[in-house]
Parts: structure tokens; C-alpha cells; sequence
């Protein structure tokens, strides 16, 4: 064997070569890794224009232990949503310092979560995106859910400029996200006609703040010109679907809800109706109008009756 | 023999070679050592945290001047008059004094859409402490949710306080102390961030009023949660107790409550223009939780909907009830 000074023998060169290819090799997958991960895989691939706009800085990851270091406070809503991650990545004009955009995409695991999370946030008063089942913007941003995704883009700025921008982004997202037939929200369909489209909401628990109410979702319906807002749970049969109907009118009772009718409740001067229609859980939720409250109610049990017989509720 | 003379040549040199390297590695590292900066590049305060408990920086009561509400869209003004209101900022800072301004720099988020102190207002109060109140010095701090600097620079406050003559403090591991709260549940030898309250003799805390996912409302008391270090994000699960213990914590001089504009929904981060509601509204206070119970009103919500007031009344911090100061209410234009 030899060592310093002369040339290496041919075993120290094959070890020695070996040492460099697997450094070469080490370097090449780190290079592809990152080429798929994070930045291609959000549509903001590092040093790609979007609409005049350039990514600034990496993109960041969270997950569920330090999804608050990103939005503290509102954490656990997602966190009670299923969270999964969140990835984001803020954006910068190439001329105009004071535009910018942050982009968020969080994903919820699954699509009715994420749905979900987007449904309790919608804002009001927003221009819907014609191309997304759920999707809108506002003056400044763009918020929209996709399969298990929920994506949010925040402008630093009210631009037309930055909104355009955000929509190719989103463009290039609808793209790239993965997307499954069993996405699909497909209860939204159940509610009857009369109800405003757009404005669906889910709540996976809690719905009301009674702990028995879970998978609710809640959309308004306009009721002779008047708007109350209407809801139901599907149960797993109509026994199931009576007793929660019970256990949620035993709740409002005891929280200060008197009994008018054994449906209708006056809560504090709104009107609550509370019913099993099949196996849904039903009624309307914080009426103003007693009256349009009631002829909403008669609607979505009619409605939801008919579904429950059809499919054998 | 010729091999065995090389072998022992090659030995001696690598050893050689080896010792040398070893100095070098070793005389790097020295360097590197000495010319480290702990405090990093941002590092306006050289002292380490050494702070037991917070000082209790408020000034006595006065009788109809504890609250102020104020009308009005133009930011400086609004702040003027509600000070002005109280007594005036020479009721609060006295020349010499070394004041220390919190704001709610929460998010890396522009100021316009509300989830964090306006530049407006900081730079207004700063304006004041100095002109007015003869102060010599001012400290602009917070210990943000997301990254500080980018939290500082996109809110616009590290700009404004700047520019109007504050030092801004950014928050560093060393700069916090644990502290133990007296007849605190939550706050036990736990990291507060209290070296730019070392040398202070005034703490003034501005924040927007706005909508909270946990506790119901985030305003003057929720505020002080930017002082907490470490893994605040427990608290979440007992959200009133511990803004009731922060209340406990921190006795500010008088807390500004900007009412301007209101997140009404989606908070405490909000995100988008149709979260807010244009209130107008500013509200100055040496009573936080009056101030807290006042802005109440402008979320449309009742003081008995934030459990924390009511905490916080029992614990000593103000009143809920805040008719009962007697509010100075004007209207600027």
C-alpha cells in the first residue's frame, strides 16, 4: 500500500471514484427533489414570472405543530378540520415594489374538509369564479377550494393587477393539484330549490355549538323574498335522525329556547325550527321571520322527505 | 528497503500534515468564535433579559379622564384628540422618560387590511411622546406570530416608527426572561419578552380591533400576548385565562384601541378587504379592559361574549363596565 507523497495506487483511485460518484449522486437527487417538491408543485416554480409577479424567498411548510406559527389564532380551525399542511409563498412585482401577493395552499386531506374550512370563511359580497365549483374574489384576493385543497391568495394591495396575476396562478394550481371524481361535495345538491347557490356552508362538528350536531350543512334560502337560513344532517337512519332532532331541541330548551310549536322555538326573539325528515336532521337556523322561517321549513321537509323515500330512508 | 523508507517517510509527513490542520481547523474556529454576534444584525439592545416581574408602568387615575372614543377616519387626528381627551400625552410622559410602544405586529400582513396596529397611528403616538412629552427615547417592539422582520416591514411599522425617531426592537432569545405570574395558573416560569422593558418608565400598547377564531375578540388585553416567547400557542387551549393573566401581567400607562376600521370576520388574521367594516372609531384608555369592553360594540358583540373580561375585572385589571367612567366622546373631521 502506499501513501503521501506519489501517485495513488489503482485501488485508492477506485475508492476515490467511487467517493465522487456518490457525491455526484447524492447532489443529482437532491436537485430533482427539490425540482418536484414544494415550488413546481404549488405553481410558483423559483425564478417563473406570474403576471409580472416573481416568488420572493422560499416557500414555507407548515404542519399541524407549527401550523400557529403561520396563522396563531385561527390554527385550530383548521386543525379541527382535518389539517394535514400548509404550504406558502409570497410574491413580488418585478417593477412595482409596493405589489405584492401571498399565496396559501393548506392541504386538508380530504375534499369534504377542505370544503369545510372554505365554506365557514367565505366572504360576503364576493365575484364568483365561473371556472371553479367554489371559488370567488374579493377586491384583493382569491379563495377557492379544489379537491383537498384550500387555497388562499392575499393581495398587499386592492389591484387589478395582483387579482390578475392570482388568477393565473390559480390556473396553473387547477393544473397541478390532483383532483378524483370522489372529490366531488356532492350533498350540496340535496338542498331544495329556493336555496342561493354559493352560499352552502359545511360544519364537520359542533354545528350551533351542540356537540351532537356534526356533517351539517347550512345554506340560505329565500323565502318569499326573505332570507333565512336553512339546514340539515344525513344520519345514519331516521331513528338516528329523530333523536338527534330531539337531543339538539332538548339543547336550545335548555339554553333559554321557548317551545311555540313541538318544531318551532322562540330563541331571544329569533325563531329556531328544529325536525327529522327520513334520516335527515333538519330545520332553520336564527330566523328574524317567523313566518318565512316556517313556509322554508315546510320546503326542506318536503324535499328532504322525498330523497329519504327515494333512497330507501 | 526503498519501501520501507518511503512508508516511513509517508507517515511522518502525514502526521506532520495532520497537526497542522488541526491548528488551522482549531485556530478558525477561535476566530469565528470571538467575532460571532449573538445578537445579530438587528440588535438595538445589548442587554441580556433580567427582569423578574414587569414593572407596573401606569400613572395615576383621574377621575372622567380614563376613557376616551373618538370619531373619525383620519387616523392622526383621532389619536390627537383621544389623548388629548385624557389630559393631553404631557398627563402621561414626562420629559427624560424612556417609553416603550407595543403594537400588534402580529402578521406579516399590510397594514390596510387589519390584523395588525396601523403605521398611522404608531407614528402618531411616537410624534407626540417626542414633541410633546419631551421624551428621550422610544421603543417600538413586539414579538410576532410570523417572521419579525418580515412582520415589521410589511405591516409598514418598523418603516414608520423609524422615520417618526423610535428604535425598533426585534425579538432575540436573549432579550426574554421567565417570569412567574403571583396567583397565575398559566404564566409560571415563562419566557416574556421584557428587555426592552428594562430602562422604560412608560409602556404605551396600540392595537386594531378585530375578530378572534378562539377568543371571540382580539384587542388591548390580547395585545399583550406579543410579550410571550416560546410555545404561546398552548395557551390556545385556555384562551381567557390567559389574556385575564396578561392583564394581570402588563399595567400599561394607556392603550390605544383603533376602531378605524374593524375585522368583523375571519380573524385574528382576516386576509381579505371584505373582512373589515369601516368604524371609525379610536378609542384611548388607562382602563384596557373598559376600552376592551367598549370595542365590544364595534364587533357587535356583548362584553359577556369575551369570558376574559370578566376575568380580567375580577383579577383587578379595570371594568367591564365602561358607562361607568364616564367616557369623553368627540368627533374630528
Amino acid at each position: 500500500m502506499r501513501l503521501l507523497p506519489g501517485r495513488a495506487g489503482k485501488f485508492e483511485s477506485a475508492v476515490g471514484t467511487l467517493y465522487l460518484f456518490h457525491l455526484v449522486l447524492i447532489v443529482a437527487v437532491l436537485l430533482v427533489i427539490q425540482s418536484l417538491f414544494d415550488l413546481a408543485r404549488f405553481g410558483a416554480e423559483s425564478g417563473q414570472q406570474t403576471g409580472g409577479f416573481l416568488p420572493v424567498g422560499e416557500a414555507e411548510t407548515y404542519d399541524t405543530d407549527n401550523l400557529y406559527e403561520k396563522i396563531d389564532g385561527k390554527a385550530p380551525m383548521y386543525q379541527d378540520a382535518g389539517f394535514e399542511s400548509l404550504a406558502t409563498q409570497r410574491f413580488a412585482h418585478t417593477v412595482n415594489a409596493e405589489l405584492g401577493f401571498e399565496h396559501y395552499t393548506f392541504d386538508m386531506g380530504n375534499s369534504r374538509n377542505a370544503f369545510s374550512v372554505y365554506s365557514r370563511q367565505k366572504r360576503a359580497d364576493v365575484i364568483d369564479l365561473n371556472e371553479l365549483q367554489f371559488g370567488y374574489q374579493t377586491t384583493n384576493g382569491v379563495y377557492f377550494s379544489y379537491g383537498k385543497y384550500y387555497v388562499e391568495m392575499v393581495g398587499f394591495a386592492e389591484s387589478q393587477e395582483i387579482i390578475d396575476a392570482m388568477k393565473i396562478l390559480a390556473k396553473k394550481l387547477l393544473a397541478e393539484l390532483p383532483y378524483d371524481e370522489k372529490d366531488e361535495i356532492e350533498d350540496i345538491t340535496l338542498f331544495p330549490p329556493g336555496t342561493i347557490a354559493g352560499s352552502w356552508q359545511l360544519q364537520l362538528k359542533d354545528a350551533f355549538a351542540f356537540d351532537g350536531l356534526s356533517d351539517t350543512y347550512s345554506a340560505k334560502f329565500n323565502a318569499d323574498g326573505k332570507t333565512v337560513t336553512i339546514f340539515f344532517s344525513k344520519r345514519n337512519n331516521s331513528d338516528d335522525a329523530r333523536a338527534v332532532a330531539k337531543n339538539y331541541t332538548d339543547f336550545l330548551v335548555a339554553n333559554g329556547a321557548k317551545v311555540i310549536d313541538p318544531n318551532v322555538l322562540d330563541f331571544y326573539g329569533g325563531t329556531e325550527i328544529v325536525f327529522a325528515a327520513g334520516y335527515f336532521i333538519a330545520g332553520v337556523h336564527e330566523a328574524d321571520d317567523r313566518d318565512s322561517a316556517i313556509k322554508a321549513a315546510a320546503v326542506l321537509f318536503e324535499h328532504l322527505n322525498k330523497i329519504s323515500e327515494k333512497t330507501g330512508g | 528497503m526503498a519501501d520501507q523508507n518511503q512508508t516511513n517517510f509517508g507517515r511522518r509527513q502525514l502526521l506532520a500534515r495532520g497537526v497542522k490542520a488541526a491548528a488551522s481547523i482549531a485556530a478558525a474556529g477561535s476566530i469565528a468564535y470571538w467575532l460571532y454576534d449573538r445578537n445579530g444584525p438587528n440588535g438595538d439592545v445589548e442587554t441580556r433579559a433580567n427582569l423578574q416581574q414587569l414593572p407596573d408602568l401606569a400613572v395615576p387615575r383621574k377621575n372622567g379622564q380614563t376613557l376616551s372614543i373618538v370619531q373619525g377616519s383620519d387616523r392622526t387626528k383621532t389619536v390627537n384628540k383621544a389623548i388629548d381627551l385624557l389630559g393631553g400625552i404631557e398627563r402621561f410622559i414626562s420629559p427624560g422618560d424612556v417609553v416603550v410602544i407595543k403594537p400588534n405586529v402580529a402578521f406579516a400582513s399590510p397594514a390596510f387590511l387589519g390584523a395588525t396596529a396601523h403605521p398611522d397611528v404608531v407614528a402618531a403616538v411616537i410624534r407626540l411622546c417626542y414633541d410633546r412629552g419631551r421624551a428621550k427615547k422610544v421603543i417600538v417592539t413586539d414579538n410576532p406570530i410570523n417572521d419579525p422582520a418580515s412582520c415589521f416591514a410589511i405591516s409598514g411599522i418598523g418603516k414608520a416608527a423609524t422615520l417618526a425617531g423610535a428604535d425598533v426592537v426585534m425579538p432575540k432569545d436573549n432579550l426574554f426572561s421567565n417570569i412567574t405570574l403571583d396567583g397565575g395558573v398559566l404564566i409560571k416560569d415563562y419566557p416574556v419578552f421584557t428587555a426592552p422593558l428594562e430602562d422604560a418608565n412608560k409602556l404605551i400598547g396600540i392595537g386594531p380591533v378585530k375578530d378572534h377564531h378562539r377568543s371571540a375578540a382580539s384587542m388591548s388585553m390580547k395585545n399583550w400576548y406579543g410579550l410571550l416567547g416560546g410555545r404561546r400557542n398552548i395557551f390556545h387551549q385556555d384562551i381567557n385565562t390567559i389574556i385575564a393573566e396578561l392583564s394581570m401581567l402588563v399595567k400599561p400607562t394607556f392603550v390605544l384601541l383603533d376602531g378605524t376600521t374593524t375585522m368583523m370576520t375571519n380573524g385574528p388574521t382576516g386576509g381579505s378587504v371584505s373582512d373589515l367594516k369601516k368604524t371609525n372609531t379610536m378609542i384611548a384608555s388607562a382602563d384596557m379592559v373598559a376600552a376592551d369592553a367598549f370595542g365590544c360594540s364595534l364587533l357587535n358583540r356583548k362584553p359577556a361574549d369575551l369570558p376574559y373580561l370578566a376575568l380580567a375585572e375580577k383579577a383587578g385589571a379595570g371594568t367591564a363596565d365602561y358607562e361607568s367612567l364616564k367616557p369623553l366622546r368627540a368627533e374630528v373631521t
